[in-house]
């Protein structure tokens, strides 16, 4: 599996761990299912489907950010604001 | 008379600055010495202060010193570098402790997969706190490779 795309996957593998650090439910958990998400797909050679796969995976990557991103705005707010009854 | 009390202001604006620097040497000089009141540091900062007259050389040269004792790590040797590796290493929770040598194969070995091995590089990159590049990452297959790569990187030779 010497293919051009094989760094494409490990550097998206990279960048997923790096965001699942700060995953509410912990970076083991996000691991473990990381890890069973990549390895469901090991068998995958025809670079048409590995592509979609690697976008699949730059698609949660957004996600994970906007998760971030929420989470954030939502903590800022409960600072500044009342909560509301 | 108003030419001398004009004179008078102009020297009190012009004056504090020069005013602030002396009192800002002699703080340092003054923590200084209190901080190594009892220590051998006191009577070095002594012995220098009678050798130089120029305090503020003296304040300097103290200050910076005490600052890079509490920055300073230990130099990075080889034997301490692989200890760190090993270390990593065995806190991951996928190898075997008992299996691991410095020159077992991850894959081959210890029964990984490249995934996992992106696992173990990124652990090195937090424990030596620089990043590997994927190209270089590739290649580090054993302990003895990770601490030979890194000992490169650090310029530390035997």
């Amino acid at each position: 599996m010497a293919s051009p795309l094989r760094g494409e996957v490990i550097r998206l593998y990279k960048n997923l761990l790096y965001l699942g650090r700060e995953y509410p439910q912990g970076s083991a958990y996000f691991r473990e299912r990381l890890k069973s998400a990549f390895m469901k797909h090991k068998d995958v050679t025809d670079p048409e489907k590995i592509k979609k796969l690697v976008a699949r995976g730059n698609f949660v990557i957004k996600e994970l950010e906007a998760l971030y991103f929420l989470r954030k705005y939502r903590a800022i707010k409960k600072r500044y604001y009342e909560p509301e009854k | 008379m108003a030419a001398h009390v004009l004179q008078q202001c102009v020297r009190l604006i012009a004056r504090p600055t020069p005013r602030l620097c002396a009192s800002n040497l002699a703080l340092r000089v003054a923590s200084a010495s209190t901080v190594a009141v009892h220590g051998r540091l006191s009577y070095v900062a002594d012995s220098r202060r009678t050798r130089w007259l120029g305090q503020s050389q003296v304040s300097m040269s103290v200050a910076s010193v005490l600052c890079r004792q509490y920055a300073d790590l230990p130099p990075l040797t080889l034997e301490s570098i692989k200890d760190r590796v090993m270390y990593v290493l065995k806190l991951y929770d996928k190898i075997n402790p008992e299996k691991l040598q410095t020159s077992s194969h991850f894959m081959k070995d210890l029964g990984l997969d490249s995934l996992d091995q992106v696992e173990i590089i990124m652990a090195m990159e937090d424990e030596f706190g620089f990043e590997i590049p994927d190209v270089e990452a590739e290649k580090l297959m054993t302990p003895d490779e990770i601490v030979q790569y890194i000992a490169d990187k650090q310029d530390v030779y035997e």
